[in-house]
């Protein structure tokens, strides 16, 4: 491999680090608190208004249902992989061999 | 039963999308695990037009009336928090996992021939769901929402000629206002799905065009490899994995679910502490860290070039590595890495 | 009985499983979905009018006030009692007026007539203006559904 993609990134790398630290020492200065600037009581972003169910009904009624996605995500993952069990053995089966004229797996009468 | 099939068939044909989805062929190896991200986007993508339609229902988009509206459906409206929390809690994860989807994509080099307009389509839409976050975080006009944006459409004033011009298009007006208000909320539920939708339309017939790409060991190998049928072998086993991810997205919802703050102020000073989306955090970091003057060049100028130049050889990845398997390759895989830690080192610093 | 084959294929019965739990799953949702679409919105359980506001009210005159967010109409009868109805129309629930000359209530949107007393007397109302229970309590009229 020739010598200017390695110059390249290089000179890439270099200029990166140049100007991240660069703007470290700048960073630090914006940085620093200047005291007598700073107001003292607007600065907190304001008190936030509470999500999460608050009646007592409806709180128990989301964990309800939380438990019931839980215990069905539990039901379906484990009925889920008894179907794909079941359609990676139709799979194996299907192509490994040639179509037969008379299938074997087929029931016969009596 | 089988008269209704008969019927629908020779109406709409449908049989000949079952048969492609039975033939479908997704390949087995060690990376096969990556092949869910794709499709676990497009479940939070479902989820997040849901909950948005019906948060839409009670939300309403004036600067009069907007906070208040969320501030109800957050105490009135039954259930209303957990529909927000959903909805925004569904951001990060679809957020997240587009950048997981994207990461795995950029490290097997899947992007390489003939795949790079897939590449190019994908690129755009993680520019557009970034766009997605940025309109819908203005929405519930409180203090830091407001802030957020008063400095994210600041930031293309510093380019030369137009830049004035952007901010002023995004804001409605020199200010951030109620214009700027209906604005967003006309492109967060109007322009952008529509966009998205189109794009994403592409993006999967050429998905489907190109079929699944395998790493460079599989390809090298020669013979077509093991595989899974898409239907129904793959597509069961995809939906346990959108099932584990809708009980972990309504888990969260419930027990964290977001509050909202006091409502915007345009005259009051800007609140401490704050901060963007965490999506947006390590670019907020770089900019931080760019001083006044860089070589000459107004700082913000070179920041906003730099970032260009980024977003630029991100979109045509594919054209720049175009010996994804070579030493070049290699040394742009090895970027690719330390773009990673700078941009997950920046977002840390960021909060600290 | 020992059937001689199954009566569905593995795939159909494990198929079948699958789709009933996702059902169930799905319906849990149905409830809290249709309480977001459909919030209750409750009528008032009463609303009080101050008398000072119906010092200008003649016998015969109606005055107009806020029954949660339905008109409500506030009627003086000629000997000094109050009569309130709820002042949407039986029909198709349009605000109805009442025309003092004739004594009578009005529906502009099909023509209905209410007598003086609410009841539907010309025009498609099928029933009678719903009353509401009107009393004195203090300084203020106080109106409350009627039981």
């Amino acid at each position: 491999m020739n010598a200017r993609p390695r110059v390249t990134a290089a000179a890439g790398i270099f200029l990166l680090v140049f100007f991240v630290a660069s703007g470290v020492r700048e960073a630090r200065a914006q940085e620093t608190r200047q005291p007598s600037l700073t107001p003292d009581a607007p600065t907190a972003a304001g008190p936030e208004k509470p999500a999460a169910p608050r009646p007592a009904k409806e709180r128990m009624a989301v964990y309800v249902l939380l438990a019931w996605v839980w215990l069905s995500i539990g039901v379906l993952l484990g009925l889920l992989r008894l179907r794909v069990r079941e359609a990676d053995r139709v799979f194996r089966m299907g192509l490994e061999r040639p179509a037969e004229k008379t299938p074997k797996n087929r029931v016969t009468d009596g | 039963m089988n008269t209704l099939r008969a019927w629908v068939e020779e109406r709409l044909g449908l049989s000949t999308v079952t048969r492609y989805l039975e033939k479908k062929e997704v390949p087995r190896h060690k990376h096969t695990f990556l092949y869910y991200t794709g499709s676990s986007i497009f479940l939070f993508l479902g989820i997040q037009i849901v909950t948005g339609v019906l948060l839409a229902f009670y939300y309403r988009p004036t600067l009069a009336e907007a906070h208040a509206s969320i501030v109800r459906i957050m105490t009135e409206v039954p259930l209303g928090w957990l529909v927000r929390s959903v909805h925004s809690w569904s951001a990060t994860f679809m957020i997240a996992l587009v950048f997981v989807h994207l990461l795995g994509i950029a490290l097997t080099k899947a992007y390489r021939q003939p795949r790079e307009a897939t590449w190019i389509t994908g690129a755009l839409l993680l520019g557009l769901s970034l766009s997605f976050g940025f309109t819908g975080y203005l929405l519930p006009w409180d203090e830091l929402s407001l802030a957020a944006t008063k400095v994210g459409t600041d930031l293309p004033k510093a380019l030369p000629l137009v830049g004035g011009w952007i901010t002023r298009v995004m804001r409605a007006g020199e200010d951030v206002t109620g214009d700027t208000l209906s604005r967003f909320f006309t492109v967060h539920v109007s322009v952008l799905p529509l966009a998205l939708l189109a794009l994403l339309g592409v993006h999967l017939l050429l998905v489907q065009r190109h079929g699944m790409s395998v790493p460079l060991e599989e390809e090298r190998k020669g013979a077509k490899g093991p595989f899974l049928p898409f239907w129904p072998n793959f597509a069961f086993r995809e939906a346990g994995v959108w099932l584990v991810l809708a009980g972990l997205l309504m888990t969260t919802a419930v027990l964290a679910a977001p509050g909202v703050g006091l409502k915007a102020d345009l005259m009051a000073p800007a609140p401490a502490g704050i901060q963007p989306e965490w999506y947006f955090l390590f670019l907020f970091q770089t900019l931080k860290l760019i001083p006044a003057k860089v070589l000459g060049l107004n700082g913000e100028l070179a920041a906003i070039v730099i970032i260009m130049a980024g977003m630029a050889a991100f979109l045509l990845l594919p054209f720049i590595d175009d010996r994804p398997f070579e030493r070049k390759g290699q040394i742009i895989t090895g970027l690719a890495w330390a773009a990673l830690a700078y941009a997950v080192g920046m977002s840390i610093w960021s909060l600290l | 009985m020992k059937l001689p084959y199954s009566l569905f294929s593995r795939r159909a019965f494990l198929n079948g499983l699958i789709g009933g739990w996702l059902a169930a799953l799905g319906a849990a949702f149905i409830n809290p979905f249709v309480k977001y679409i459909v919030p209750p919105t409750r009528e008032p359980d009463q609303v009080s009018v101050p008398l000072t506001e119906l010092k200008a009210l003649a016998a015969g005159q109606v005055h107009g006030f806020a029954w949660g967010n339905k008109p409500g109409l506030l009627k003086k009868a000629a000997d000094g009692s109050y009569i309130a109805f709820v002042g949407v129309c039986t029909h198709l629930d349009c605000n109805v007026t009442y025309v003092t000359e004739q004594k009578r209530f009005y529906c502009a949107c099909h023509e209905g007539w209410y007598d003086e007393n609410g009841i539907n007397i010309a025009g498609p109302p099928p029933s009678p203006l719903r009353r509401l229970a009107v009393s004195v309590e203090g300084d203020a009229l106080i109106i409350r559904k009627q039981v």
